[in-house]
């Protein structure tokens, strides 16, 4: 079997933005299912914590490159 | 498991494929798309589409808000909910309504760019996302670092917004401490981070559907009556991840101009 | 094996193989990219967002207008409300008032009859009274006379001498007469006392 052992370490790197991203919607779908009116104020904050914690990923991808 | 690597990013085909010379997965290379060369200048594919999509957008938003009414036409009333998005759920909520007029060309000019070179991956008979080719990405990136850290400047002068970027309210034992890591992240990490996502999605998710597409055939055309059948649900989740990607590509698109407004109003904050 | 990235290694890897390397930005992507934003940003900014923007002020401004101009007109229908309430209270005290003068007149004058016509019904009653009481004094008088007349005549022509002397003949007549006006002659008693006199009844029937 061959390949890349950057592509391990992009997997492993996915793990944890992929938990921090379930918890951070379920945290959402919490919030508008308590106070459906609290939607609006409440889909930024989660769509910003999404995009902060997607970013782990995208350097796990991008180190993934640059280790090539 | 050897791990020599290969001259590039390459994987390997699946190895239970009977056929021939087995399957060679997509590499970067395919986002690699010279059109024409101009003297040095080597024009892209993802130029040329560039091009037109900001003809097509120049066009069509002039077209639509030129007889801009009191009462709103169908076009323009169209065009108000799509200008509605950026306005009022990015611009007006992140910054505030007593700033958020000035740097509303900003947020819809972002807004909207970005999620055209997005869809550009799944419309348009390109199906390739403009921004999975770096340099766009880099280049709003710059134009949002400037932009941000010139308005910090401006509001609380230079000293000012170094001193501003520490959270107030800190023990004065915790600055040393703090300062370092918000210089990083101010400086660092908000570019690299906001440029890297939008390249990061568009690139991954295109090699994704390509890999989809690409195996599909490879399954259909050259496997055995086994591997011809695994064809069809290959081709649907193909699909499937071209729907994915459409709610990607959109949902790139707000969170670039979401993380601009954010970073505007954070720059823009009396108190941090 | 690369498991380290130098700027170095990094960046050699362009000339090799200008795209197998994606996080190297095409330079003149970046240059085109950077030019068509400027474009895209000055159509937004110079001729889509102040449209929209002024069609929005516009429209702020119009329902904001028309709230003011609503409420105008309801205050003013209000004012008129109120004023023609005003006058239609004031009408309507105004009408008690009249109906309750042209009561009191009515009264007044229903009650000035009454005293009228009761006047003139006393006056009547008491006219009429006095014309009684003249006639029949008158009556009286004249019965006197007469009847001391016929009964003077009607004894004498009974006694058979004439009762001449008017002296007595008058007390006799006025006795009688006073007898017989206070009741103290029954008829039983006169003709018990009296035979004479019935008998004449009897002769002169």
């Amino acid at each position: 079997m061959e390949g890349n052992l950057s592509v391990v370490g992009y997997g492993l790197s996915a793990i944890g933005p992929a938990i921090a991203v379930g918890l951070i919607f379920a945290a959402y779908i919490n919030g508008v299912a308590r106070q459906p009116e609290a939607r609006n104020l409440l889909q930024p904050i989660a769509i910003l914590g999404f995009a902060l914690a997607e970013a782990l990923a995208i350097f796990g991808l991008v180190l993934a490159f640059v280790f090539n | 498991m050897t791990l020599t690597a290969p001259a590039s990013w390459v994987g390997t085909a699946p190895t239970a494929s009977g056929g021939g010379e087995g399957y060679q997965t997509p590499t970067p290379e395919i986002f690699w798309q010279p059109l024409f060369e101009l003297g040095p200048i080597t024009v892209t594919n993802q130029m040329a589409w560039a091009a037109i999509i900001t003809a097509a957008l120049s066009f069509a938003m002039i077209a639509l808000s030129k007889n801009a009414a009191v009462v709103p036409g169908k076009g323009q009333w169209l065009f108000e909910n799509f200008y509605n998005l950026p306005r009022n759920t990015i611009a007006r909520d992140m910054i505030g309504t007593r700033h958020f007029r000035q740097y509303l060309p900003l947020i819809v000019t972002l807004f909207t760019m970005v999620l055209f070179f997005n869809l550009a991956g799944s419309f348009f008979g390109s199906m390739m996302p403009v921004t999975s080719k770096i340099g766009f990405p880099i280049a709003l990136t710059l134009v949002v670092y400037v932009v941000y850290h010139w308005i910090g400047v401006k509001k609380h002068g230079l000293g000012g917004y170094f001193k501003h970027m520490v959270p107030g309210g800190l023990p004065k034992a915790v600055v040393p401490v703090i300062f370092p890591l918000e210089l990083i992240t101010y400086f660092i990490t908000r570019p690299l981070t906001l440029a890297l996502r939008l390249f990061g999605n568009m690139f991954a998710g295109h090699m994704l559907i390509y890999l989809f597409v690409t195996g599909a055939f490879y399954f259909l055309i050259e496997g055995d009556i086994l591997l011809k059948l695994v064809s069809l649900p290959t081709f649907l989740m193909a699909g499937v991840m071209l729907v994915f990607e459409l709610l990607v590509q959109f949902l790139q698109a707000f969170v670039f101009a979401l993380l601009t407004a954010s970073y505007i109003a954070g720059a823009l904050a009396d108190d941090h | 094996m690369h498991f380290t990235a130098t700027p170095a290694s990094v960046v050699s890897l362009v000339p090799a193989a200008e795209g197998s390397m994606p996080l190297i930005p095409h330079w003149e992507e970046l240059v085109f990219g950077l030019i068509m934003f400027a474009i895209l940003w000055w159509v937004v900014a110079k001729k889509v967002v102040p449209n929209i923007e002024k069609a929005y002020e516009e429209r702020h401004a119009a329902i904001e207008g028309g709230i003011a101009q609503a409420e105008n007109a309801q205050a003013e229908a209000e004012a008129a409300k109120a004023q023609y309430e005003a006058q239609l209270a004031e009408a309507r005290s105004e009408a008690a008032q009249i109906r309750e003068d042209a009561r009191a007149e009515g009264a007044a004058i229903v009650a000035q009859m009454r005293q009228q016509a009761q006047d003139e019904a006393n006056r009547i009653t008491e006219s009429a009274h006095k014309q009684i009481d003249a006639e029949r004094q008158q009556a009286a008088v004249t019965l006197r006379g007469e009847v001391g007349r016929m009964s003077t005549d009607l004894a004498g022509r009974i006694v058979g001498h004439e009762l001449s002397e008017s002296s007595t003949r008058q007390s006799i007549i006025d006795r009688f007469l006073s007898e017989l006006e206070t009741g103290k002659v029954q008829p039983e008693k006169v003709t018990a006392s009296a035979p004479g006199s019935s008998t004449v009844d009897g002769q002169e029937s």
